[in-house]
C-alpha cells in the first residue's frame, strides 16, 4: 500500500509531502529528511513500546492496561500540585485534554515550548511581531537571515522548502534571487552555505542587536560594542545595508536568541528591529520551531486560557508567570510533587538538578520508545503516533494549522490515541476525585 | 558572565589543566535521527551525543585528550565526554550535541524565563581518563537513587 | 503599637502564597483570628495556623502595627503584598512577590527575597539587607509601566530586570546587579553602587540609572553627552567625576534617559 501526502510528525516544518510505502512489516518513505525517516521506522521497530509498565520495587513488570491508567490517575490525584507536562510530538486534541485536567486538578500544565521558543514567545508580548507564513516568505522573500539558527541539521528541508533554494512567484530563479545571512557563533553548516556570516562571540545577541537599531535611528553605537559582540561596526553597517536594500527579509531565529544569556531580551530585540526595518522595506520574522507541535501549545493554551506556555491553575483561574510557574523552575525549586510526562524526555533535556528532583517524583509517562524519562517513571503507557496511527492537528512553524491523517491505525486494542488515553487518565481522575 | 574566559587553573597537586569554556548545545543531524528514531539507549546515540566539540588550539592546550571532563558552573555535576577538535569552533568555546550529556552541565538558572541558558553556559573542562557512560548509565549514576 | 509574631512552624514543601500576611490585615486581630486566615498551598487553602506560631502582644491601629516573622520563610510568597500602611519585619529571607504593589509602610528582610520583590510598588519602603532576585521594582509581565513611587533599598546583590519600567520612585542598590536593569525605564532614579553585567539601562527612555562600578558589556545605544562632577541626583549625592550618556538609541531616535556612570 502506497501513500501520498502524508504529514511529517517530526519538527515545526510540517512537511506534507511525505509518501509511505508499507510493504509487510516494512516501511519505506520519499521525501522524509534523516530524522522524519527514523520517525516513521519507530512503526516496526523493535524496541517500541507495546505494553503498559509497571515499577514494582525497581523494576518494570508489564500490567493490564486499566491498571496502568488507574496507576497514572491515582499519581495525579495523591499529588498536592503535579505538573502535567505535555511534549510536542503529540497533537493539539491530546494537548487540550491535558491543559483541562491540569485545571480540572488545579496542576501546573507546561510544554517543550517553554525550554524551546518560550523566551521568543514572552519577547512577542513585550513588542509585537511582524511575521508571515511560510508560503509568504518563499514567494516573495530576497534575504532570508538566521539567526542563531542552524536549519540544515536542524530543520533539514527548511531552506528547500520554504526559505532558500524555493522558486516563488516573485523569487523564480530560487537560491540566485537570494541573499542568505547567518549569525551564528559557530561556523556551521547553514553559515558555510550563507553569503555573509556574522560570527558574534556567544550571548552577545541583544548587544548585536541593539547596535543594528542605534544604527537605524542614525547614531554610532558605542565603540565597545566591537570588543564586546566580536563583530565590527562596519561589518554590522554591511550587514545593515544589505537588509535595507532587499524587498522582502524573513529572519528566523533559533534557540541561539531564545536559549542564550538575554533570553527574551534578545528575542524582544530581534523583534523591535523588524518593526523599525518596516520603516524602509518589508521585513518579517519568525522562530525556527524545533518539534513538531511545539507552536500547538503554544496557540491552544493561548486561545483556551489566555496564555501561551507554564500556565498554573493552583487558584482555579490561569495564570502565567515564567519563572514561577514553569516546568524547569518548578522542578529546580522542588515546588511540585508529581508528575504527568506525555510524548517528551525530560530527564535527557532538562539540567541535571531539575532530572535529579523529577527522579524522586512519583511520575507517569507516555511515550512510544525507552529513554531516559521512561526509565525513571513509575507508569509507562505506549505511545500512539500521531500523523501515522491516528488523525488530529498540528500547528507548523508559522502558527498554520495542518490536519494529519493516519496511513495506519493505532497497534493498540486499548487507546486509539495520545488524546485518547489521556482522556481515559482524565475520566478516572474525575471518577477518583468524587 | 564572562564572555570568554581564559583562565588556566592548576587542579589540587595533580598540575592539570582545567580550562573555563562556554558551552554551546544544538541539534546535529545524526543526533535527530537517532532521537527521532527511539535510539536514546544505545551505543550508536553515545558515540553521536557524548562528544565535546572544541576549537584545535584549545584542544592542544589541553593535551589532545580522548576523553574531557565537562563540570557545571556549580561544581555539582559533571560528565565526561569524547573530546574532538573542530575547525568551526571558536577558541573558548565548545559545542556539544543537545543529548543528556551535555544537559547534565547546562545551567539550571532560567532568569525568570522558564528556559535554562542551553547556550552560553559558563563550564569547565580537563582531560579525564574516566569512562564515558551511555545514557542509561548516567541515568543511573547521577539520578536514581538506590 | 501592636506586635503580631509568626514563628514558622517548620519546613514548607510546596510553597505557599500567603498575601494575608500584611500589617494591615492582621492589625487589630487576635491571634486565633490570625490563625484561621487561609493561605493556599498549590490548590488547596489551609490556615496560616498550619505553618506558623502566632502570637500578638499589645493593641493598636494599622499604622502602628507591627509583624515580625521570625524565622526564614523563602517559599512563602506574596508576604505584603499590597499593603497599605503598618510594619513587616523578616529575621530570614523571603519568598517571591515580596511587597509586590505596595502602597505604604514598610518591610525589612535580614535575609535575601525572592524575585519580583516591589513589583509595581506605589509607595512605602521596601529594605533588603541580603540579595534580591529578578525583576525588583519591575512592571508586571508585558507591561511597560512598572513602580511608580516608594523606595526599594537592597544592600546585598540584585539579579537580573531590576527596575524595568520604572515610572517613579528610587532604586538603590550597594552591590551589583545583572542584567538589563533599567530596561524600559521611563522616570524614576535607579543607583546601584558595584557593577553591572549588562543591559544597563536598555531600552531605556527616560528617568536617571547611575552605575558607580563598572558595566560589563556596555549598552551600544547610550551616547556620550558630557562630563559631570559630583551630580545630584533628586535627594542622593553623589561623589566623584561621572560621564553622562543619553540613551537608549536602540529603542527611539529621541530618547530622555540619562545614564551616569563613574570615571576612573
Amino acid at each position: 500500500m502506497a501513500f501520498k501526502n502524508i504529514i511529517c510528525p517530526v519538527c515545526g516544518a510540517s512537511c506534507d509531502d511525505i509518501q509511505v510505502e508499507l510493504r509487510g512489516s516494512k516501511i519505506v518513505t520519499k521525501n522524509a529528511c534523516k530524522m522524519g525517516n527514523a520517525k516513521f521506522w519507530e512503526i516496526f521497530s523493535p524496541h517500541r513500546i507495546r505494553e503498559p509498565l509497571l515499577k514494582e520495587s525497581g523494576s518494570f513488570c508489564t500490567a493490564l492496561w486499566d491498571e496502568a491508567v488507574d496507576r497514572a490517575a491515582m499519581i495525579l490525584v495523591k499529588a498536592k500540585r503535579p505538573l502535567i507536562f505535555m511534549g510536542s510530538e503529540t497533537s493539539c486534541e491530546a494537548m487540550q485534554v491535558g491543559l483541562h485536567l491540569a485545571e480540572f486538578l488545579g496542576a501546573i500544565a507546561d510544554s517543550n515550548s517553554t525550554v524551546c521558543h518560550g523566551p521568543t514567545a514572552m519577547g512577542i508580548q513585550e513588542a509585537g511581531r511582524v511575521g508571515a507564513t511560510a508560503g509568504q516568505s518563499k514567494s516573495r522573500s530576497d534575504l532570508v537571515v538566521y539567526w542563531g539558527s542552524n536549519p540544515l541539521e536542524s530543520m533539514p528541508r527548511h531552506m528547500s522548502r520554504y526559505g532558500v533554494y524555493p522558486r516563488g512567484y516573485w523569487t523564480r530563479r530560487g537560491r540566485f534571487d537570494r541573499t542568505v545571512i547567518t549569525v551564528d557563533p559557530r561556523k556551521s553548516i547553514t553559515a558555510r552555505n550563507s553569503d555573509l556570516h556574522i560570527q558574534l562571540k556567544p550571548n552577545t545577541d541583544y548587544e548585536l542587536l541593539s547596535a543594528l537599531l542605534t544604527l537605524l535611528h542614525g547614531k554610532k553605537p558605542h565603540p565597545s560594542v566591537e570588543k564586546v559582540t566580536g563583530v565590527s561596526i562596519s561589518e554590522m553597517e554591511e550587514m545593515l545595508e544589505r537588509m535595507l536594500g532587499c524587498n522582502f527579509g524573513a529572519i528566523y531565529v533559533g534557540l541561539g536568541i531564545a536559549s542564550s544569556f538575554g533570553k527574551h531580551r534578545n528575542a524582544e530585540a530581534a523583534l523591535n528591529l523588524v518593526k523599525e526595518l518596516n520603516n524602509h522595506t518589508k521585513f518579517v520574522i519568525g522562530a525556527l520551531r524545533g518539534h513538531c507541535n511545539v507552536a500547538g501549545f503554544n496557540q491552544i493554551a493561548s486561545y483556551l486560557y489566555g496564555y501561551p506556555f507554564g500556565l498554573d491553575f493552583a487558584r482555579g483561574y490561569p495564570r502565567y508567570n515564567p519563572g514561577e510557574y514553569t516546568a524547569v523552575d518548578v522542578l529546580r525549586e522542588q515546588d511540585v510533587d508529581a508528575a504527568l510526562i506525555v510524548s517528551a524526555d525530560l530527564v535527557s533535556h532538562f539540567p541535571a538538578a531539575c532530572a535529579r528532583y523529577l527522579a524522586e517524583l512519583p511520575v507517569a509517562c507516555i511515550d512510544i520508545a525507552p529513554c531516559p524519562t521512561t526509565m525513571i517513571s513509575q507508569v509507562v503507557l505506549p505511545g500512539v503516533i500521531d500523523a501515522m496511527e491516528c488523525d488530529g492537528t498540528f500547528y507548523r512553524l508559522d502558527d498554520v494549522p495542518v490536519y494529519f491523517q493516519p496511513f495506519t491505525g493505532s497497534p493498540f486494542s486499548f487507546t486509539d490515541s495520545n488524546e485518547d488515553t489521556m482522556k481515559q487518565i482524565f475520566q478516572k481522575v474525575k471518577e477518583m476525585k468524587r | 558572565m564572562e564572555a570568554m574566559l581564559n583562565l588556566f587553573v592548576s587542579t589540587r597537586g595533580s598540575g592539570k589543566m582545567m580550562k573555563e569554556f562556554l558551552l554551546n548545545t544544538g541539534s546535529t543531524i545524526e543526533e535527530g535521527r537517532l532521537a527521532k528514531g527511539g535510539s536514546k539507549l544505545t551505543e550508536d546515540y553515545t558515540q553521536e551525543c557524548a562528544v565535546c566539540e572544541m576549537n584545535p588550539g584549545d584542544f592542544q592546550d589541553l593535551g589532545s585528550p580522548q576523553k574531557v571532563k565537562i563540570t557545571s558552573r556549580d561544581g555539582r555535576y559533571s560528565v565526561a565526554a569524547y573530546a574532538h577538535p573542530e575547525e568551526s569552533i571558536q577558541s573558548g568555546q565548545v559545542f556539544m550535541p543537545r543529548a543528556i550529556w551535555s544537559n547534565v552541565v547546562v545551567d539550571p538558572e532560567t532568569f525568570s524565563t522558564g528556559s535554562p541558558l542551553y547556550k552560553g553556559s559558563p563550564v569547565q573542562i580537563e582531560p579525564t581518563k574516566e569512562d564515558v557512560l551511555s545514557a542509561e548509565e548516567l541515568v543511573l549514576k547521577l539520578y536514581v537513587r538506590s | 503599637m501592636a506586635e503580631v509574631l509568626l514563628q514558622p512552624k517548620g519546613k514548607i514543601g510546596i510553597m505557599i502564597e500567603a498575601e494575608v500576611i500584611r500589617a494591615d490585615t492582621l492589625a487589630k486581630k487576635r491571634g486565633e483570628e490570625i490563625e484561621r486566615l487561609l493561605v493556599w498551598q498549590g490548590p488547596v487553602q489551609l490556615p496560616l495556623g498550619d505553618f506558623f506560631e502566632v502570637e500578638v502582644r499589645g493593641t493598636g491601629q494599622a499604622e502602628e502595627t507591627v509583624v515580625v516573622i521570625e524565622g526564614d520563610v523563602s517559599r512563602v510568597k506574596r508576604i505584603g503584598q499590597g499593603m497599605k500602611t503598618g510594619k513587616i519585619e523578616i529575621l530570614g529571607s523571603a519568598g517571591m512577590h515580596l511587597g509586590a504593589e505596595m502602597a505604604g509602610g514598610s518591610i525589612l528582610v535580614r535575609g535575601d527575597a525572592g524575585s519580583w520583590a516591589g513589583m509595581e510598588m506605589k509607595g512605602g519602603l521596601l529594605q533588603i539587607m541580603g540579595n534580591a532576585g529578578d525583576h525588583v521594582g519591575c512592571s508586571y509581565r508585558g507591561s511597560w509601566r512598572g513602580m511608580t513611587g516608594g523606595q526599594i533599598l537592597i544592600e546585598g546583590n540584585a539579579q537580573s530586570q531590576l527596575g524595568s519600567g520604572l515610572v517613579g520612585g528610587q532604586i538603590v542598590v550597594a552591590g551589583n546587579v545583572e542584567s538589563f536593569c533599567g530596561i524600559r525605564q521611563n522616570g524614576g532614579l535607579v543607583l546601584v553602587k558595584g557593577n553591572a553585567v549588562r543591559g544597563a539601562g536598555a531600552e531605556m527612555t527616560g528617568g536617571t540609572l547611575a552605575v558607580l562600578g563598572k558595566i560589563k558589556h556596555f549598552s551600544p545605544g547610550f551616547v556620550e553627552a558630557g562630563r559631570e562632577e559630583s551630580p545630584k541626583l533628586g535627594d542622593l549625592q553623589l561623589e566623584g567625576k561621572f560621564a553622562r550618556f543619553s540613551g537608549d538609541y536602540a529603542i527611539s531616535k529621541n530618547p530622555k534617559g540619562v545614564l551616569y556612570c563613574k570615571e576612573g
